[in-house]
């Protein structure tokens, strides 16, 4: 009966996860204002945060089997394959944050309302690089703290970096609105 | 050197950019439900969490499934019971999940002072009915997923986590606009 085992292990996780997501939440909630005077921006949060996800936990992913192949450990942390992925999750960032501003501000004008483009790109942009470089450095810490207490990276990456992820996008998010809103 | 950067972005791109397509849906969702949501910010707080919650549910019993796969435990049929078990218990772990954090979202609200506009009883209903219906589909999305994936030779732990995430996003806010149209909150 491998069912028991699974709530055991799982149910204690996805409540404390829960929990965590209720801060994501809190920051989403303290945001109706904003949300009210930058059409569009409401549009990017679900895909914004699922780009971080999807990003940093394919990052965890592949440090996890990087271990497991022997290419990495707590010793020999910052080579060359930690600076590609590194790298490469970089790029997605950009890249990715580019395609939900344009797509935000394209859907919107086809339902009728009229985001500032420059504004909404703007701020996913900035909010998709400095979650990417924060979650990046958290990636690397996690990793390291793993490597060295000897657990498997496969089982902490997925679910720690999913939960810290949201807060810190949607952080992030909030953050680069409030400074676009007073710059620009 | 296994990793180069130019590799990592070449593979992750293509499905990225799909889930952005259908995020982007959910997004539009919520931009046209504004005015009531400002109204009932209680629901702006739960959004995050239902959808976070059917996501690693889905994606720890695709995992499951993955390994079950792999191993040989669980065989590629319908009426296997190592799954029907495993698919069980994740909506059965839901209907706990969803239930705690219910109660506890609506108190931390109110503690946090925020304007409540709904009592906790049809809050819990609309959330809880929100997210049993959410974990329902996600478990059954993640055994297809995971099913087909293996039978055509794709590696189901690529494949179910980005699937069950992107599908549980969306379809949690459609839900649960759903189930408050159902409770008769707006």
């Amino acid at each position: 009966m491998f069912a028991k085992e699974m709530v055991k292990q799982s149910l204690p996780l996805f409540i404390l996860c829960g929990l965590g997501a209720v801060f994501a939440g809190s920051t989403f909630a303290g945001m109706t204002s904003i949300f009210q005077e930058i059409p569009g921006l409401i549009v990017v949060i679900p895909a914004i945060i699922a780009l971080r996800g999807n990003i940093s936990t394919a990052f965890g992913s592949r440090l996890g089997s990087a271990y497991h192949l022997g290419v990495i450990d707590a010793e020999n942390l910052w080579n060359e394959e930690l600076r590609q992925n590194i790298m490469g999750s970089l790029v997605l960032s950009f890249l990715v944050s580019i395609i939900v501003g344009v797509l935000a501000y394209v859907t919107s004008l086809l339902l009728n309302v009229q985001p500032d483009p420059v504004k909404l790109i703007t701020i996913v942009l900035l909010a998709g690089i400095i979650s990417g470089v924060i979650l990046t450095l958290l990636t690397i810490i996690i990793i390291y703290l793993v490597f060295r207490r000897g657990y498997d990276p496969d089982n902490i990456t997925g679910p720690a970096l999913a939960t810290f992820g949201d807060i810190v996008t949607m952080f992030c998010i909030f953050g680069s609105a409030v400074l676009m809103e007073a710059i620009l | 050197m296994i990793y180069s950067w130019k590799n990592i972005v070449k593979h992750n791109l293509p499905l990225l950019t799909i889930c952005i397509f259908i995020e982007i849906f959910a997004g539009q969702i919520l931009q046209g439900k504004q005015e009531m949501l400002v109204l009932f910010p209680v629901f702006l707080v739960s959004i995050p969490v239902i959808n976070g919650v059917s996501g690693n549910i889905g994606s720890v019993l695709g995992a499951r499934l993955a390994s079950g796969l792999h191993v040989g435990y669980i065989s590629l049929s319908i009426k296997d019971k190592e799954m029907h078990d495993n698919l069980l218990t994740s909506i059965l772990m839901g209907f706990i999940t969803y239930f705690v954090l219910a109660i506890l979202i609506y108190f931390i609200a109110l503690l946090g002072d925020l304007q409540m506009g709904i009592g906790l009883i049809e809050f819990v209903i609309v959330v809880l009915g929100t997210g049993l219906l959410l974990v329902c589909v996600i478990s059954l999305v993640s055994v297809v997923t995971a099913f087909w994936s293996f039978k055509k030779g794709l590696d189901p732990d690529d494949m179910v986590a980005p699937v069950v995430t992107t599908v549980g996003d969306t379809l949690g806010i459609v839900f649960l606009f759903l189930l408050i149209g159902v409770v008769g909150i707006w």
